[in-house]
């Protein structure tokens, strides 16, 4: 037998973080433990889901990775820079430039696709996103508690990342903690204003939504 | 489509060159997008019981998806069976390889070196050449290996692989050129001469004793 206790896996057999409104990431580099190159699959779970939340690769949780997205099962279609590509499975989508924005919508219930990425010219970096992303395991749980521990501990590691900020303010609104999510979130968006988007449809925050200082968190104003 | 922001490929759409008697076809996926961050392809057997994935031992990280049919892994001394949306990894060191269940298995290999900056395997470029050789067309294969060559003027594999390829091409006197080349950088290309069944026809020319010897025979210079 091998020495190595994890060498094959099924997609549906590697841990897997459900969203609540974008769809399940597939945790495959983390997984298997890869230092090399970046690799994780998301399936949605209906279609018209997001499947590939749009982005791009210059952002505070972004390494300026090159990405090679392959649909291995379904139906997408993806959006780059504007333009509207239309994804059956074994399509692959190849976007070089970090600045692009990129993202993708499941036409089909069930669509998987996966994305491999790397920094040409340097060694691979595990994106800041997907290194704090352990927190997550326990929104799984309703846990938020003990996510917002993690999240605290790596807010006091990095202040200015407004990824983290905007994770706290979720798990701080889930756990009841309103104004603490409150707070947290106009200074996420104050770094980086695309987070005042997520907001505005990210039911995570709900429980602070009809509260006065939402929106001027959203604006980030001082309350 | 805009070819500036991304690029587009339907897996089925990419070259396919055939890179082994039994009819293993490779398509070239990394070169395809001129991807710099991480090694990528794909592979398809012509029928059940074929090789999918050479048996090779490699010290990069090698991370296979079977994205269609079924393949049998092995993986140092473990045998795996891995369906459609398997992955298998193989630790850097590792002997790795694959044989078809079923006609037309098609499994996707991606790899990269942990803490290296990625650079594209030189047998990207012998794989293509030799490919294009089977495809009839050696003129397009000789120059992917002459530039490769150029590029690389200390490399003695380089050349030696010329040899083999202008003896498969029938072009026995241009072989022993890049022969004598090749062990002039390295004796040891004179050992592999002396035994690769590929060179075989050539060892029954009179110009291969001072080819091996570094000596290039008048007439013997590569075309």
């Amino acid at each position: 037998m091998s020495t190595r206790s994890v060498q094959t896996a099924a997609i549906e057999q590697v841990e897997t973080f459900s969203g609540v409104q974008n769809a399940s990431w597939h945790r495959i580099r983390a997984h298997f433990g890869i230092e090399a190159f970046g690799i994780n699959a998301w399936t949605a779970t209906e279609a018209g889901q997001q499947l590939i939340g749009e982005h791009d690769e210059v952002g505070s949780g972004a390494a300026r990775h090159e990405e090679l997205y392959l649909v291995v099962r379904g139906h997408a279609r993806f959006t780059v820079d504007g333009a509207e590509i239309d994804a059956p499975a074994g399509t692959l989508v190849f976007v070089a430039d970090p600045e692009s924005k990129r993202g993708a919508v499941a036409v089909e219930a069930g669509t998987t696709a996966l994305v491999v990425g790397g920094k040409p010219g340097e060694a691979f970096s595990v994106s800041p996103w997907e290194r704090h992303s352990e927190f997550l395991r326990f929104f799984e749980t309703g846990e938020y508690e003990r996510a917002i521990e993690l999240l605290r501990e790596r807010h006091a590691e990095e202040p200015e990342s407004a990824g983290v900020l905007y994770n706290l303010a979720c798990a701080e609104s889930l756990a009841g903690r309103a104004d603490d999510a409150l707070e947290h979130l106009r200074r996420s968006v104050e770094l980086d204003a695309s987070f005042a988007e997520f907001a505005a449809t990210d039911s995570d925050l709900d429980a602070v939504r009809k509260r006065p200082e939402f929106a001027s968190a959203l604006a980030g104003e001082s309350a | 489509m805009s070819d500036e922001t991304y690029a587009l490929a339907h897996l089925d759409e990419l070259e396919r060159l055939e890179v082994d008697d039994e009819g293993l076809t490779w398509r070239p996926v990394r070169r395809h997008f001129g991807i710099g961050a991480f090694g990528v392809n794909a592979y398809t057997a012509a029928a059940a019981g074929a090789r999918v994935v050479e048996e090779h031992r490699d010290d990069a990280e090698e991370l296979y998806f079977v994205v269609s049919g079924r393949a049998r892994f092995r993986l140092g001394e473990d045998e795996v069976e891995a369906r459609a949306g398997t992955f298998v990894f193989a630790h850097p060191g590792t002997l790795r390889g694959a044989v078809a269940g079923e006609a037309g298995t098609t499994v996707l290999a991606m790899g990269a070196r942990a803490g290296e900056v990625f650079e594209p395997s030189a047998w990207e470029e012998s794989f293509a050449a030799f490919g294009y050789l089977r495809a009839g067309d050696a003129d397009r294969g000789r120059g992917l290996l002459e530039d490769f060559a150029a590029r690389h003027p200390d490399d003695w594999v380089a050349r030696y692989k010329l040899a083999v390829f202008e003896t498969l091409a029938g072009r026995h006197d241009a072989a022993l050129g890049q022969l004598a080349q090749a062990a002039a950088l390295d004796p040891q290309a004179a050992e592999y001469a002396g035994s690769d069944e590929d060179l075989a026809p050539l060892r029954e020319h009179p110009g291969f004793g001072s080819a091996i010897a570094g000596q290039a025979r008048p007439g013997g210079e590569p075309a």
